[in-house]
C-alpha cells in the first residue's frame, strides 16, 4: 500500500512540483493550503508524512507542529519546509519536535531522498 | 556628591610650571599649608585666591574652576557603567579628568562615538528585523525561486514527462519568473526611496512621523477653532489647507493617515479649547484625569492634547506619547528625549501601554527605567474606540503618556506613590536585560551586567 504524504503549503506551484516528484516515487500525495484546516486534514487523511510550511495563511506552521506533537496516538513523520531558514527558526522547530528541517529553495534529489528516508 | 576638582587642576598646573607649593603660595599671598589643602581638594577655592593663583600660574582662572569638566566626567561615568566588566576605577574618574584632561577627553569622545555607532546599528538592525515589507518581499522571492528551481530541475533531468505536464511546468517557470521580476523591481524601488537623503523615510507611518516633526507637533490653525463647536466643513477646510501647504506629502496612504490625525487633532481642540485647556492643565498640575473630568472628554483626548503641543509655547513639561492598537501596532507617536520608540511594533511588552489592555478603561501609572538608566513616569489607559456594537468585538486602543522622571515635581500634587522603578526596554532585539522573563527574541548588543 502506497505511503501517504500530506503537503501543507500555500504556494500552488511548489505543491505541483513536489506532487510530481513524489508521485513518481509511488507515493500518494494530498495537499492543504490553509493553516487553520491543517489539523483537520491530518485527522482525515492519516498521512505517513507531513511536509509543513511555516508561513501559512491563518495559522503558523509552528503552531500546527505543536498540535501534531500533542495529539494522542500515531504521529506522522514531519518535515518542516520553509523559507524561514534562520537558526532561530530551526531551533524553534527542533525545540517543538520535528523529524527533519529543510529550507527553501531545495534540491529535488535531496528532498526526495530525505522523504524516502523518513518513510523507510 | 561630586568633589571639587580645582585643587587637582592647580596642582597639575603648578607642576607644569615647575613651582613648589611654597613658591606658588608665597606668590599668591597664601600659606603653603592652605595651598596644600586646596591642592588635595580639601578646601574649595574661588574669588581672589583663585585669581591670584591663576595669575601666578599664568592661566585663565576659568581653566582652574569647577564646572568645566562636568560633561566629560558624566561621560566617563557612563562609559564605566557601560563596560562594567572592564573594572574601570570609578572612584578615580575625577582625578583622571583633573590630572589628565586630554586623555579623559579622548576616552569620553571614544565612548560617545561608540554609543552613537551602537545607536545607528540599533536603528539599522531594528529596521531590517522588523520591516514588514522587506520580510514579506524576501519570503515571496524565496518561494518564487523555489518553484523555478524545482520545476526547471524536473524539466532538465527527467525525460519521460508527458507533453501536457511539460507545458504546465514551462508555464510555472514563466509565472514565477515574472513574479520574481516584479518582486525584485519593488525592492529596487524600495531601496531607491531609502537612499533618498531627505529622510530615509519608507512607510506611510514614518512619513506621518516626519510630517508631525516638520510641524513641531502642533497645528495652531486648528487650535483656534474657539470654544463654540466649529462646523465639520470648517475643519475639513483647515485640514485641507494644512495638507496643501505641506509640499512633502506625496503618498496617498500617508495623506490619508495625516488627514485622520488632523481631524482627530481638531476634535481634541474643540473638546479642549487651547486657552482654557492650558489654564486647567497648569492649575491641575497636568493631571489628565482632572482635565478629562472638567472638560468631559476621554483620557486619550487629554493625552493627545498634552503631547501634541509646542513645548516652547507652553510651560508644560515635555511629554511623549505612543498610541497602539491591540495588535501592538503603533498608530502615532510623539517622541520624547531619551525614550525611543521601535520603528515597527514589537516594543517592550512590559510597557504599561500593553499592560493596560488587561484592564481596559482603568488608568495605570508606573515609573519606568530604561537600560540607559533614564527614568520616566508613564501613564497609560486602554479605551474602546467609537460606539460599541452588539455582536462585534470592541476595538481597543491604548495610549501611554511619558514624562521625564526629573519633572515629577510638576505632577506631585496628584501623582500617587509609584514605588520602585520598573526595569523595561525599548524592544527585545536591543535590550540588554538578559534575564527578562518577557523576552521574546534574542538581543544583538551586549548584555547588561547584574541582570
Amino acid at each position: 500500500m502506497a505511503k501517504r504524504v500530506l503537503i501543507i503549503e500555500d504556494e500552488p506551484n511548489i505543491i505541483e512540483s513536489l506532487r510530481f516528484l513524489l508521485e513518481r516515487e509511488g507515493l500518494e500525495v494530498e495537499e492543504q493550503s490553509d493553516g487553520a484546516k491543517a489539523m483537520d486534514s491530518v485527522s482525515r487523511l492519516s498521512p505517513d508524512l507531513v511536509i509543513l510550511d511555516v508561513m501559512l495563511p491563518n495559522r503558523s506552521g509552528f503552531d500546527i507542529l505543536q498540535d501534531l506533537n500533542a495529539q494522542p496516538g500515531h504521529r506522522p513523520k514531519v518535515m518542516v519546509l520553509t523559507a524561514k531558514g534562520q537558526a532561530k527558526d530551526r531551533d524553534t522547530a527542533e525545540a517543538i519536535g520535528v523529524d527533519h528541517f529543510m529550507t527553501k529553495p531545495f534540491s529535488n534529489n535531496e528532498i526526495v531522498a530525505t522523504i524516502l528516508g523518513l518513510l523507510a | 556628591m561630586r568633589k571639587s576638582l580645582s585643587g587637582t587642576r592647580i596642582r597639575e598646573q603648578r607642576r607644569q610650571a615647575k613651582l613648589t607649593q611654597k613658591a606658588l603660595a608665597a606668590e599668591a599671598g597664601i600659606s603653603a599649608s592652605y595651598l596644600n589643602l586646596i591642592e588635595h581638594n580639601r578646601r574649595s577655592v574661588a574669588g581672589k585666591v583663585l585669581l591670584a593663583i591663576a595669575r601666578v600660574l599664568d592661566v585663565p582662572a576659568s581653566s582652574l574652576s569647577d564646572g568645566v569638566d562636568s560633561a566629560k566626567i558624566s561621560d566617563l561615568h557612563e562609559a564605566a557603567a557601560h563596560h562594567p566588566t572592564i573594572g574601570a576605577e570609578v572612584a578615580g574618574i575625577e582625578e583622571l579628568a583633573g590630572r589628565f584632561p586630554g586623555w579623559a577627553q579622548m576616552i569620553a569622545a571614544l565612548y560617545r562615538q561608540t554609543r552613537d555607532q551602537e545607536a545607528t546599528i540599533t536603528a539599522l538592525s531594528d529596521r531590517l528585523t522588523h520591516d514588514p515589507f522587506l520580510a514579506e518581499s524576501l519570503h515571496n522571492m524565496l518561494s518564487n525561486i523555489t518553484a523555478i528551481r524545482s520545476t526547471s530541475n524536473i524539466l532538465k533531468n527527467i525525460e519521460d514527462i508527458e507533453p501536457e505536464k511539460q507545458a504546465r511546468f514551462h508555464q510555472i517557470i514563466h509565472e514565477e519568473s515574472r513574479r520574481l521580476t516584479d518582486a525584485a523591481q519593488s525592492l529596487v524601488q524600495y531601496f531607491d526611496k531609502k537612499a533618498d537623503p531627505k529622510a530615509g523615510i519608507a512607510t506611510p507611518q514614518e512619513e506621518l512621523d516626519a510630517f508631525l516633526q516638520r510641524h513641531n507637533y502642533s497645528f495652531p490653525a486648528l487650535d483656534d477653532l474657539g470654544d463654540s463647536p466649529a462646523s465639520q466643513v470648517a475643519i475639513v477646510y483647515l485640514v485641507n489647507r494644512i495638507l496643501a501647504e505641506d509640499s512633502q506629502l506625496e503618498n496617498t496612504e500617508t495623506t490619508r493617515l495625516v488627514t485622520e490625525f488632523l481631524q482627530n487633532y481638531a476634535q481634541d481642540a474643540q473638546g479642549l479649547p487651547l486657552t482654557n485647556f492650558k489654564k486647567t492643565a497648569q492649575r491641575s498640575q497636568y493631571n489628565p484625569s482632572q482635565i478629562a473630568q472638567e472638560f468631559g472628554v476621554s483620557l486619550h483626548s487629554v493625552f493627545r492634547r498634552l503631547a501634541f503641543q509646542d513645548a516652547a509655547q507652553t510651560a508644560a513639561p515635555p511629554m511623549g506619547l505612543i498610541v497602539s492598537n491591540a495588535a501592538g501596532r503603533a498608530l502615532f507617536r510623539r517622541p520624547i528625549a531619551d525614550f525611543s520608540f521601535p520603528r515597527h511594533g514589537n516594543a517592550c511588552p512590559l510597557w504599561p501601554l500593553f499592560q493596560s489592555f488587561t484592564t481596559p478603561q482603568i488608568p495605570v501609572a508606573a515609573v519606568l527605567e530604561l537600560p540607559g538608566k533614564h527614568k520616566f513616569i508613564a501613564l497609560a489607559i486602554a479605551e474602546s474606540q467609537g460606539a460599541p456594537h452588539f455582536g462585534q468585538p470592541a476595538q481597543m486602543n491604548a495610549a501611554m503618556l511619558i514624562v521625564h522622571y526629573e519633572q515629577r515635581a510638576l505632577l506631585s500634587g496628584w501623582l500617587p506613590d509609584l514605588g520602585e522603578a520598573l526595569p523595561v526596554g525599548i524592544t527585545c532585539r536591543i535590550c540588554p536585560r538578559a534575564k527578562c522573563t518577557a523576552r521574546t527574541e534574542p538581543q544583538i548588543l551586549g548584555e547588561e551586567s547584574g541582570q
